[in-house]
Parts: C-alpha cells; sequence; structure tokens
C-alpha cells in the first residue's frame, strides 16, 4: 500500500505542466546545470523522444447553475472541501478521518478542515484501510456521521471484508435494529495519466455486486458536491469515488451553500435520436466529445448519458433512451470482464430487446492490470469510442 | 529527575542550546550519566552536553544502547492471571472481595445456570432437527456475566457470538433468545440469521456477525462517538483468542490507543478456535502481551472467577471513560463444549481434559460454592431453581417451536432503508411465482 504522497502532490505539478505544453518541461530540464551533461537534444540521437501527452479529454464545464444561490469558481477538489465544510457546519455529529487528512490531504481535499472544525473532527488515522472503514461503520452504528478517506480507490480492498460482509449488510442482517447509513466512503479513483497499477483503478463493478451499498462517482465540481452531499445525507453506506483527473483539471462555477444533487438519477446531458452514449466520471467528457464527433463527421445525433450512480443505476432513463435511439454505447476506463458495462447491457437487452439495431457495444480498458507506460494505449479514448460508433451505425 | 532538573536550568539561564552549562554540571555527577564520564574531551571541545546523545528519532523515545542484545519474549512466566477466589469459591485475599450484595451476586448465579440450561436444550434441539445450528457457552459463563455485570445497562456491547449470556444477564427474555434461533414471526431480527446472531438495540447489544473481529474496529469507532458525545459510556468489545489473529484485531487495538477511545478490549481466551488450540494460533504470551505493544493497559484474569472478571471489568470500564484510554482484559478459560453443532471436538481434543474443566474448574460451581460458603444457596434451593429455570426454558421453547415464520417479503426489506426499484421488482416477481409454484415451497409455516 505504498501510498505515494509525493505522486499525488505532482498530479497537480505535472496537469499544470500540461497545461503549459510538454516541451516546457524538458527545455527547464535541459537547462538545469546538473542535467545539461546527461540530457542530449534530439536531434543528437536521431529519435524523437516521447512528450508526456496531453490528457485524453477536454473537461466541458456545465452552464452556472441559477438555482443553488452565490456560485465561486472551484476545481473539483475545492468543491469537495466545500462540501465537506457544509457538511461539518451543519451536522456536528460529522467528523472526517483517514490518512493525511488532517493537513489538508494528499489532493487538498480537506484543506482548512482541521483548523476549522477541530482536531476531534479531522484527523489522521493509523495506516490501515481496514480499520478506517470498520472504525467509520462503528461511529456510524452510534448515529454520528463518520466521513472516511482512502487514500487511492487501488486501497480500498483491505477495506473489502468490512464493506461488503458487515457495512452494506448492517441494516439487513439486523432487522433493521442497527445500521451505518450515515458512512460515506470517499476515495480518488480513475487514471490520471501515471498512475500505473495503483494509482489508476476504477473498482466500482466490485461494488456493485453488493446490495446494501451506494456508488457514486461524479463527473464535474458542481456534481460532485451536490452528489457528496446526498451521500453524506443519504442513510445507507455510500461509497464516493472521484476522479483524480479532474481534482484540478476541472473548474466551473459551483455553489457556496450546500445543495443535493439526488442519487440513483442518471442524466441526460445531450439529447439525441440516434444512438445512445452511457459513461460516468472522465469518461463522461470523452464521449461528449465522441457525440460531437459523431455529428460532424457522420452526421449521427447522440444522446449523451451520465449514469452518476452505479449503484442503485438508473435503469429507467437508460432504457427510455435506447428504445428512442435503438443504439446503445457504454465506456468505462476499468476492464471489460465483469465491467459495470456488463450489467447495463445485459439489463437493457432484456428491456429493450425488440428495439435494438444493433448490439450493445462496450468500449472499455483490456483486461490487463492498468498499464504505465501504455496508458494512452490502454484507455478508451475517443478514437476508441468514435469507431465504435461507427460501426454501431453501419450495423 | 536530573534530566527535569537540567532542563529547568536550561530555561533559567536562557540557554536556547541543550542544558547549557548548569546542565552539565547536574549531569557530572558520577553515574547519572555514563556517556558523560566516558566522554571527558567532548564535554571540553563543545558545548552539547550528553543529553544530546540521546536518540531523537520522532519514531521512538529510548535510550541507546552498545550491546548487541534481542529481547527475549518472556512466554514461560508470562502475565499473571489475576484471580479473587480459588478454586472451592473461597475469597483469597478479602481486600479485593467486591462486597457485592447477595441479590445481585445470586443474579449472578441464575444468568449463568438459565444460561446453561436454555443452551442445553436449544444443542438438543438442534441434533433433533428443530433448528438448524447452535452454539454453546459451556465453561465461559463467568466472562459473560461478570463482565456484564460491571457495565452500566447502556454501555455498548459488540460481541463475536460466544457472549449470550451478556445478554442474559441484561434480562433478554427466553423468547426473544428462542425465535432468534427458530427465526419466527417474533424474531427482531425478522429471520435473516443463523441461530445465536443476536441483537437487540433497547439492550445496546450490537447484532452478532459471522465474520470473526469485524466488530473489533467498530467498536472503536463507536467508543470514539461515544467520547465526543461526552456520553460517559464505554464499549466493550468481546472476541475469542482466534479472531484475536486477525488484521481487524490489529488494526481496532491500535484505532483505539492512537485516538484515546473508551474502550475495553475483552478477550476470551478458552484455548481453542474450533480445532486449532493456542500453541497453533500464536506464539507469544496470549492476547494480554500485546496489549502494551499499542500502548494498552492490559490485565489477565481467571475467566473462570466470576469475581476477578467483575474486578478487572469494573476498574477497566471507570478509568477508560475517566481517562479516554483502551483497556485490554484477557479473560482465560476453557471452551467446554463443541465448537458448535457442526463440530465433534472428540477428534482433536481428550475426553478427560474437557472433563477436568467440567468437574474441576467451572465457573458455576465455583459460584455455587462460594454461594453456599456464605449461606447465601443451598441444595434446597438448588433443585427448586434448576426445576424452575428448566421450566422457563422449556416453556420458551415450546413457544418458539409452534410460532409461524415471518412474511417472506420480508426477504427484501432493509437492505437499503428505502426499496430501490429494481428490489421491488424482484419481490413482486417472488410473488407471482409463488402464485403459480407456490405447492413447492413450505409457505404453510410462514405468515402471509
Amino acid at each position: 500500500m505504498a501510498a505515494l504522497a509525493a505522486l499525488a502532490a505532482t498530479v497537480g505539478g505535472l496537469l499544470r505542466l500540461r497545461a503549459a505544453g510538454a516541451e516546457g518541461q524538458w527545455r527547464r530540464l535541459r537547462g538545469a546545470g546538473l542535467l545539461r551533461g546527461l540530457l542530449q537534444p534530439d536531434s543528437a540521437t536521431g529519435v524523437a523522444a516521447q512528450r508526456r501527452h496531453v490528457a485524453h479529454f477536454t473537461f466541458q464545464p456545465d452552464p452556472e447553475p441559477q438555482e443553488y444561490g452565490q456560485t465561486q469558481k472551484m476545481n473539483l477538489f475545492q468543491a469537495i472541501t466545500s462540501a465537506l465544510d457544509n457538511s461539518l457546519a451543519k451536522d456536528p455529529t460529522a467528523v472526517i478521518f483517514g490518512e493525511d487528512v488532517a493537513f489538508g490531504g494528499v489532493f487538498r481535499c480537506t484543506v482548512g478542515l482541521r483548523d476549522k472544525y477541530g482536531k476531534d473532527r479531522v484527523f489522521n488515522t493509523p495506516l490501515c484501510e481496514q480499520g478506517i472503514v470498520g472504525f467509520g461503520i462503528g461511529v456510524a452504528v452510534t448515529g454520528a456521521t463518520a466521513i472516511a478517506e482512502i487514500q487511492f480507490a487501488d486501497y480500498i480492498f483491505p477495506a473489502f471484508d468490512q464493506i461488503v460482509n458487515e457495512a452494506a449488510k448492517y441494516r439487513y442482517r439486523s432487522g433493521d435494529l442497527f445500521n451505518c447509513g450515515s458512512l460515506t466512503i470517499r476515495a480518488p479513483w480513475g487514471c490520471v495519466g501515471h498512475g500505473a497499477l495503483y494509482h489508476s483503478q476504477s473498482p466500482e463493478a466490485f461494488f456493485a455486486h453488493c446490495p446494501g451499498i451506494k456508488v457514486v462517482v461524479p463527473r464535474s465540481p458542481f456534481q460532485a458536491k451536490g452528489l457528496l452531499l446526498s451521500c453524506i445525507e443519504d442513510k445507507n453506506p455510500c461509497i464516493f469515488f472521484e476522479p483524480k483527473i479532474l481534482y484540478r483539471a476541472a473548474v466551473e462555477q459551483v455553489p457556496v451553500e450546500p445543495y443535493n444533487i439526488p442519487l440513483s438519477q442518471a442524466e441526460v446531458i445531450q439529447e439525441g435520436s440516434d444512438v445512445t452514449l452511457v459513461a460516468w466520471g472522465t469518461q463522461v467528457h470523452v464521449i461528449r466529445e465522441v457525440a460531437s464527433m459523431a455529428q460532424e463527421k457522420l452526421g449521427v445525433s447522440c444522446e449523451v448519458i451520465d449514469l452518476r450512480t452505479i449503484l442503485p443505476w438508473d435503469m429507467d432513463t437508460v432504457c427510455k433512451s435506447v428504445i428512442k435511439t435503438g443504439r446503445l454505447l457504454i465506456s468505462h476506463e476499468a476492464p471489460l470482464t465483469g465491467g459495470f458495462a456488463s450489467e447495463i447491457s445485459s439489463t437493457v437487452q432484456e428491456e429493450c430487446f425488440l428495439n435494438l439495431e444493433a448490439p450493445i457495444s462496450r468500449v472499455c480498458g483490456y483486461d490487463t492490470p492498468f498499464p504505465h507506460i501504455f496508458e494512452p494505449f490502454y484507455i478508451p479514448d475517443k478514437w476508441k469510442c468514435y469507431d465504435a460508433l461507427r460501426k454501431m451505425i453501419n450495423y | 529527575m536530573a534530566v527535569a532538573a537540567a532542563a529547568a536550568a536550561a530555561r533559567i539561564w536562557g540557554s536556547s542550546r541543550g542544558l547549557g552549562q548548569a546542565g552539565l554540571l547536574l549531569l557530572r555527577r558520577p553515574g547519572a550519566w555514563g556517556l558523560a564520564r566516558s566522554l571527558p574531551q567532548r564535554r571540553a571541545q563543545q558545548h552539547f552536553p550528553s543529553l544530546d546523545d540521546k536518540p531523537q528519532f520522532p519514531g521512538a523515545s529510548a535510550e541507546f544502547v552498545d550491546k548487541l542484545e534481542f529481547i527475549q519474549p518472556n512466554v514461560i512466566s508470562g502475565i499473571p492471571v489475576y484471580r479473587v477466589m480459588d478454586r472451592q469459591g473461597q475469597i483469597i485475599n478479602p481486600s479485593e472481595d467486591p462486597h457485592l450484595p447477595q441479590e445481585k451476586v445470586l443474579k449472578f448465579y441464575k444468568s449463568m445456570t438459565l444460561l446453561n440450561t436454555m443452551d442445553r436444550i436449544l444443542y438438543e434441539s438442534q441434533r433433533q432437527g428443530r433448528i438448524s445450528f447452535y452454539m454453546t457457552n459451556y465453561g465461559e459463563e463467568g466472562t459473560h456475566v461478570g463482565s456484564a455485570a460491571a457495565l452500566d445497562n447502556t454501555d455498548l456491547v459488540f460481541g463475536q457470538y460466544r457472549e449470550a449470556g451478556v445478554l442474559m444477564y441484561r434480562d433478554y427474555p427466553l423468547e426473544l433468545f428462542m425465535a432468534q434461533c427458530y427465526g419466527n414471526a417474533s424474531d427482531l431480527g425478522k429471520g435473516r440469521q443463523m441461530p445465536v446472531h443476536y441483537g437487540c438495540k433497547e439492550r445496546h447489544f450490537v447484532t452478532i456477525s459471522s465474520p470473526l473481529a469485524t466488530q473489533i474496529p467498530q467498536a472503536v469507532g463507536a467508543a470514539y462517538a461515544a467520547k465526543r458525545a461526552n456520553a460517559n459510556r464505554v464499549v466493550i468489545c468481546y472476541f475469542g483468542e482466534g479472531a484475536a489473529s486477525e488484521g481487524d484485531a490489529h488494526a481496532g487495538f491500535n484505532f483505539a490507543a492512537t485516538l484515546e477511545c473508551p474502550i475495553i478490549f475483552f478477550c476470551r481466551n478458552n484455548g481453542y478456535a474450533i480445532s486449532t488450540p493456542t500453541s497453533e494460533q500464536y506464539r507469544g504470551d496470549g492476547i494480554a502481551a500485546r496489549g502494551p505493544g499499542y500502548g494498552i493497559m492490559s490485565i489477565r484474569v481467571d475467566g473462570n472467577d466470576v469475581f476477578a472478571v467483575y474486578n478487572a471489568t469494573k476498574e477497566a470500564r471507570r478509568r477508560a471513560v475517566a481517562e479516554n484510554q483502551p483497556f485490554l482484559i484477557e479473560a482465560m478459560t476453557y471452551r467446554i463444549g463443541h465448537h458448535s453443532t457442526s463440530d465433534d471436538s472428540s477428534a482433536y481434543r481428550s475426553v478427560d481434559e474437557v472433563s477436568y474443566w467440567d468437574k474441576q474448574d467451572h465457573p458455576i460451581s465455583r459460584l455455587r460454592h462460594h454461594l453456599q460458603g456464605r449461606g447465601w444457596w443451598d441444595e434446597e434451593q438448588e433443585k427448586a431453581w434448576r426445576k424452575q429455570s428448566r421450566k422457563k426454558v422449556m416453556e420458551a421453547f415450546e413457544q418458539a417451536e409452534r410460532k409461524p415464520k415471518p412474511s417472506p417479503s420480508l426477504l427484501f426489506s432493509d437492505v437499503y432503508q428505502e426499496m430501490p426499484p429494481q428490489l421491488r421488482k424482484q419481490q413482486e416477481a417472488l410473488a407471482r411465482h409463488l402464485q403459480t409454484y407456490g405447492e413447492h415451497y413450505p409457505l404453510d409455516h410462514f405468515e402471509k
């Protein structure tokens, strides 16, 4: 469980570099005296050095929300902080805990909260995910609000027993005498450009198979704050996965006051008539771009759906859309086999069989661990999605 | 002492670097600091006192040592076993007598014996196919009752599965014990779990779950919340010596200590984890010796001595709440019964070994001898109580048998607080299925 805090600190730095352009990084390094002797300029070797790639998506901010009062420009981690701030202000029992949350967290989601609310409410725990979740369940059993942070979703597995065998089943097995509904577990999720096996995973499929918990993935700062607040207030244990690549890259206007976005409700973010595209988290921005490409190059009108809640998921919205369009493409970074696209696909073919014009398409990560240097080839990027869409149209 | 004085001297003299001259003078006392004596040259050259030779590592506060020596774990004469009564029920050290009133001690005895009677009847009922599964508490009744009696009624209990005596002491009705074992319509758990997975919100006994040791970090979280709420409440967490090997136990101990939680960790060391004897479960000095490794106050007690268990738990409770720190009690005892109705322990231990504990060192007989010694109990009362307790148990048993099971629709509720649409569809699908195929299902035994 090597929680590379250094990695996290550089994520922000690197994303900034990305924006500046990859060349900038190499120029800076070449200038450094120490490295001058070591680094050859490209022309000397005759082989183009690999530049760090720009992100595979472009974050598309939603228009400024009007109905929730004053808004402020926030990135994803600031929106999370805002939600946590609101929660601790409203609910005197609420506590936040996990590894390194006291100083502000490796992704800065808890900055300022310990100073504001006190060390008994925002505190570090020892390095032990099964302990973090078990402890959180116990806090919740007494009725207090427990917000547990797992440093990377890749490290949630030691807590799998506590989540699946305990948290998810607490209410059911006790006949509703006891529950841990006031538990929310947050974890950074998804690819980040260089995270490799243990800083890139999207484990939502493991938890989708577990009745009793809720699993939520936001696509943006505005969505994140509203969904996280809903998770915290929901009377069931929730897992909230935060796309880490969006922590700094996603910026939009977010209401300062608390507001809720309902769970188990997918959002049709763009209406269309020919194909339904479904994704969640970062991938929503990929398929949004694919929808533009399809319109431009193929004259195809896409309906784009952000699933938002993986469990329990909004079958009605997805099926209603597929009944209209007749074609479905689902995309996620997580590996293909047993990924959540298979659940959506299976349900849609049961409910909408006669409406389908083509087989349901899944564009996902390969059935491999998440690679480091091969990430650009691994991820289900817009070209793969576009190609799959084209084949569906021509079926 | 010398250190504190030297530090104070440093403050007076305004030295910003270690102890300064005053400190050095104090430290020069022969024998106070060996290092000072052995390095006279250094003292002349520098103004750093030998106190700077103390390790500065953030990870540990300890002295340097220049002799290579491994710490030997002391397993031969480990942590001693605290007891109050001898095996014949006589108080050994009168100052340790808790001086409990007769009424209370009789409640101890009646709880333990009623539990024992219920165990016999329910074990038998499983053998006869009336319930699916059962676990007895033979030999460990003292650990349950002694500890439960030392708590407040509102103290939260997290158990493993062999603590029914705690519920018994808190007056959980026989009817509800049986209802859970039979999974009938009176079961507050709505028939969802195997027998002996009791839970009672009113009596602050968190519902039992089968995975071992998962309750340990949960209990710690509950204790933390109780501390924050200024509830004046302790949380007690029971587990066996086998469960103490789980990672969750390590997690729980460490969190309790670092987060300063008012919790009592109560380990029932009964010698076996199903068939695995303690020699294969651990190599150190049991569970009590682990406590200090986490910075936890720890004690080992004779679990078959209900007063020893009582005293230790009482003091642990008082201090845990007053000082917001965890306590570890390892109650040594013996599992006289099989692990469960799915186990036949003659496969891995001798009948003689079991018989010794049953006859020579049983918490119930020890307390009975004590009661008789005090003139608080006699053969007459014993006979009458045996008859009465058996009658109570049989009545509850027969009633539990006759009751129907809960409605099958309860299969679907409480997964979430609210029922999600797809689950409602599944519930409706089962209802429709039963309309057509109902004859193949035991619907007669279930409520509608």
